[in-house]
């Protein structure tokens, strides 16, 4: 069994070690912080492409501080995600504001690009493309519609700016319409046809006879967007139709051409029983929900109602195969054109224009989407991707200055001292050399 | 589907009602030779009116000089531009007479300037066809009127499409008889009357 002797040369011992621990420990940290990559860099977002190039030409720099005080772009922002990964301390503090834009356009030949902008309570916000101003709006959420832009949208605060390119015009390919002769028919081919959409038609006159636009078949994606079957007289296509769908097309059925049995596993609903329009007197204007309905009955279950009316469901839609399918329930709907005032016309047009690019498939624009300035290339929102990419700019910002780090040297100076003071001791008190 | 109503325009001027029989024999071939769904009556409606709308195929004739009123002239303005169609005819049959100068003048203000219809145009074709054009007349061929076979119809477009079909035929003496004498006729004279209707429905 150890005596207390014995005891006490062993604590010496492990006193010692932690001695020669402490001291490697700050050896090893004054060595590191010898090292070049010790010292910190700090820069503005205007003068950050200089000093990323610096960072990463040179192994001093140990951290990057970036004072956010305008936008930074993807690229630099992406540099900081690299340098930070290579072990370079790299955080982020200002305030950006919170903006985010983005910019589509409906599947239509001549449809206006929708830029929808979100951002936190601040200054004005101007929309600009790439050839000028487009509007300017106030703090919140907005969505503008404007019928021609070019390249980027950007979004800008003061030095901050969000980006969305604006999307490219598609060629559309023609819509075919099927129906009896009558005013339903002529109008839809009117509205279409008025709305930029290349149209061709069917429409029987009598058994045998119809009026045909030349080569209407066959019925397929490399011809056609959309077939707009209005009444039962597309039934003897039915089969086509199906084929149609399944290639991806779109289809708009309405009136009697949703009860067409052969058009039942593709249609989003049949119809219930007329209900009348609302009588019209003198000076009255007529508004799509006036218009006589048929309500949409028997739905299926992955048909989603996008219009309603108090006598029910007036238009549903539906994917079928690699298509979709639109069921409207509206009858007549010319006479919201006829009827429906000074607006009427218009608003007829753009409501069969819209129910096309519905159901019209996606295609790939002829041109990439290049934006014409390239340095004008940024982020939709670019707080939530600096966020994303670097973290919050009061954690990103401390990470590389944290005080436990600072307090390190002390603990070791200390814990030497108090390992020395201990190990001299005791062999003093043992009467030890 | 609604039914087709043919619907003849009633102005404040002249004789808007001088073809009486016209609207039943026009309706009468539609049903004898197509299966469009029509009224079995026409209609009259006043051109100043708001029911104007609710048809999109109107026809107007008359014998009288015509004035039309303000509101007739905003109605048919907007008429045209919704998309409907106004067929006239001069029942006089005579380019030297008042309903064809004041008519002509009067479309003139609400269409602009009339234009010669060619007679390759669907109209000639879209269900019957006449390779020569608009059919003459028996009131051409007799030497009434200015004495002229008129060859061409003249009209006005709006985004592509006729709006407006004006005859100096005298379709409104030709087609004005009871539908039961069609019998007599070894060709029927009322086939254009079918042409203008599908036109109208299907362009």
């Amino acid at each position: 069994m150890p005596s207390r002797a014995d005891w006490r040369r062993w604590a010496e011992w492990a006193l010692r070690l932690l001695l020669v621990a402490v001291l490697a420990v700050a050896l090893w940290r004054s060595v590191r912080a010898s090292r070049p990559g010790a010292t910190t860099v700090t820069a503005r977002a205007s003068t950050l492409s200089e000093a990323l190039q610096q960072v990463t030409a040179t192994s001093r720099v140990g951290a990057l501080r970036v004072e956010v005080d305008g936008a930074l772009s993807p690229v630099q922002r992406d540099w900081l995600v690299a340098l930070r990964r290579a072990g370079v301390r790299v955080g982020w503090h200002g305030a950006p504001p919170s903006l985010a834009v983005a910019a589509d356009r409906a599947r239509e030949p001549v449809a206006a690009v929708r830029v929808r902008l979100a951002s936190d309570s601040g200054g004005p916000i101007v929309l600009t493309d790439s050839v000028g101003v487009i509007d300017s709006v106030r703090a919140g959420g907005a969505t503008i519609e404007a019928s021609d832009i070019v390249g980027t949208v950007s979004a800008r605060r003061g030095a901050f700016a969000a980006f969305a390119p604006a999307p490219a015009r598609v060629p559309r390919r023609a819509v075919l319409v099927l129906g009896r002769a009558g005013w339903e028919s002529r109008f839809v081919l009117a509205a279409l046809g008025e709305a930029g959409w290349q149209v061709r038609a069917r429409l029987p006159v009598t058994p045998g006879i119809a009026v045909v636009d030349a080569s209407v078949l066959p019925m397929d994606t490399s011809r056609y967007d959309v077939v707009v079957a209005l009444d039962s007289s597309a039934s003897d296509l039915a089969p086509a139709i199906a084929r149609f769908v399944a290639q991806g097309g779109g289809v708009i059925a309405a009136g009697s051409a949703l009860n067409v049995g052969a058009l039942r596993a593709l249609v989003a609903a049949r119809t219930g029983d007329r209900v009348p329009g609302r009588i019209l007197l003198d000076g009255d204007t007529l508004t799509r929900g006036d218009l006589p309905l048929r309500p949409l009955v028997a739905a299926s279950a992955d048909a989603v109602v996008l219009e309603r009316q108090p006598a029910g469901p007036a238009v549903a839609i539906r994917r079928a195969g690699r298509g979709r399918v639109a069921a409207v329930g509206y009858d007549e709907s010319w006479r919201w054109r006829m009827q429906g005032g000074a607006t009427g016309e218009a608003e007829h047009r753009a409501w069969w224009s819209r129910m096309a690019g519905l159901v019209a498939p996606e295609r790939e624009p002829l041109t990439p989407l290049t934006p014409l300035d390239p340095t004008l290339r940024g982020d939709a929102a670019p707080r939530a991707a600096l966020v994303s990419a670097l973290g919050d700019a009061s954690v990103s910002s401390d990470a590389g200055d944290r005080p436990a780090s600072n307090r390190l040297p002390l603990v070791l100076l200390v814990l030497a001292a108090a390992a020395l003071l201990a190990e001299t001791a005791s062999r003093r008190f043992r009467g030890a050399a | 589907m609604s039914d087709f109503v043919f619907a003849t325009a009633q102005y404040d001027s002249g004789d808007w009602d001088s073809a009486p029989m016209l609207p039943a024999n026009v309706i009468d071939s539609i049903a004898r030779y197509t299966s469009i769904d029509v009224a079995p009556t026409g209609v009259i409606v006043p051109l100043a009116s708001p029911a104007l709308f609710r048809y999109p195929l109107v026809s107007l004739t008359g014998h009288l000089p015509v004035r039309f009123s303000a509101a007739e002239r905003d109605n048919l303005r907007a008429f045209a531009e919704r998309g409907g169609l106004l067929f006239v005819d001069d029942h006089n049959h005579d380019i030297d007479g008042v309903f064809h100068k004041t008519a002509t003048e009067e479309l003139a203000r609400v269409y602009g300037p009339l234009r010669e219809i060619p007679n390759r145009h669907p109209l000639y074709r879209c269900f019957f066809t006449f390779d020569d054009g608009p059919p003459t007349t028996s009131h051409e061929l007799n030497g009434w009127g200015d004495n002229l076979v008129h060859k061409t119809l003249s009209g006005a477009e709006h985004e592509g499409r006729l709006s407006l079909i004006y005859s100096s035929k005298d379709y409104s003496s030709e087609w004005n008889y009871h539908p039961d004498n069609k019998r007599f006729l070894s060709v029927d004279n009322t086939k254009f009357a079918v042409n203008l209707v599908v036109y109208a429905l299907t362009r």
